[in-house]
């Protein structure tokens, strides 16, 4: 039996790390889910839950924004 | 119910929410030209950009996107609302993340930038072309930056 080719070796070596990259991309779009982020003075963040009256609030809000945005002109 | 609560949130802070910025008194007020061609250059930066919008200190729209640019002011407004309200201190930044695409929000030196994007654009650097448009804007020897025309149609 003989070894594979080096530059096969290095090809299936570059697409399983592609393979990787693209798995954990498509994992991160799943499980991530829609938050409300506010940032304060001197660096502090606060989260808001979608649930909680603030969040709802700020949901809104961004919702009519994405709204008055429209979709994006392709070219 | 959520919405009757943001019209009257809209209608009580809507100059309110402007003259909180932090920083409102170094605002010198840009021109809308000025306005416009930062918008323009913040756009062409952010290829995930689908809509954004330069307001005032009193919240007046400077320049918008599409066709409705005082929409942008309301809904604006709406959006500071309800983030100066969830803890009662004026926020900063905003970032809203829904299925639908991404909102930023940033008050600095004395005007605001509010941009909508795609889903999952890097939100540091998003935050970062806006704080600095913004600086840039409101800096005094503000200079149009000139357009890049090898990248137009890029993306």
């Amino acid at each position: 039996m003989t070894p594979p080719k080096p530059h096969r070796v290095l090809l299936e070596r570059v697409s399983v790390y592609a393979d990787e990259a693209a798995a954990f991309m498509r994992r991160r779009r799943v499980a991530r889910r829609p938050f409300a982020r506010l940032y304060y003075p001197h660096g502090r963040s606060a989260d808001h839950a979608q649930n909680s009256r603030s969040g709802a609030e700020l949901f809104v809000a961004a919702g009519r924004l994405i709204e008055v945005a429209g979709k994006k002109q392709k070219g | 119910m959520t919405t009757v609560m943001i019209q009257e949130a809209r209608a009580r802070v809507t100059v309110g929410s402007f003259s909180q910025m932090p920083d409102a008194a170094a605002a010198t007020v840009p021109s809308e030209e000025s306005a416009e061609a930062a918008l323009e250059f913040l756009t062409e930066m952010s290829p995930d950009l689908r809509g954004a919008a330069i307001l005032g200190a009193g919240g007046e729209v400077l320049a918008g996107t599409g066709g409705e640019p005082e929409r942008w002011g309301e809904d604006a407004a709406a959006l500071f609302a309800a983030a100066d309200g969830a803890e009662g201190k004026p926020v900063e930044q905003v970032h809203v993340a829904t299925e639908q695409g991404e909102v930023f929000a940033v008050r600095n030196a004395g005007l605001a930038a509010v941009t909508v994007t795609d889903r999952f654009a890097l939100a540091s650097l998003m935050l970062f072309d806006m704080r600095s448009t913004l600086r840039q804007l409101a800096s005094p020897n503000f200079t149009p930056p000139e357009r890049d025309e090898s990248r137009k149609g890029d993306g």
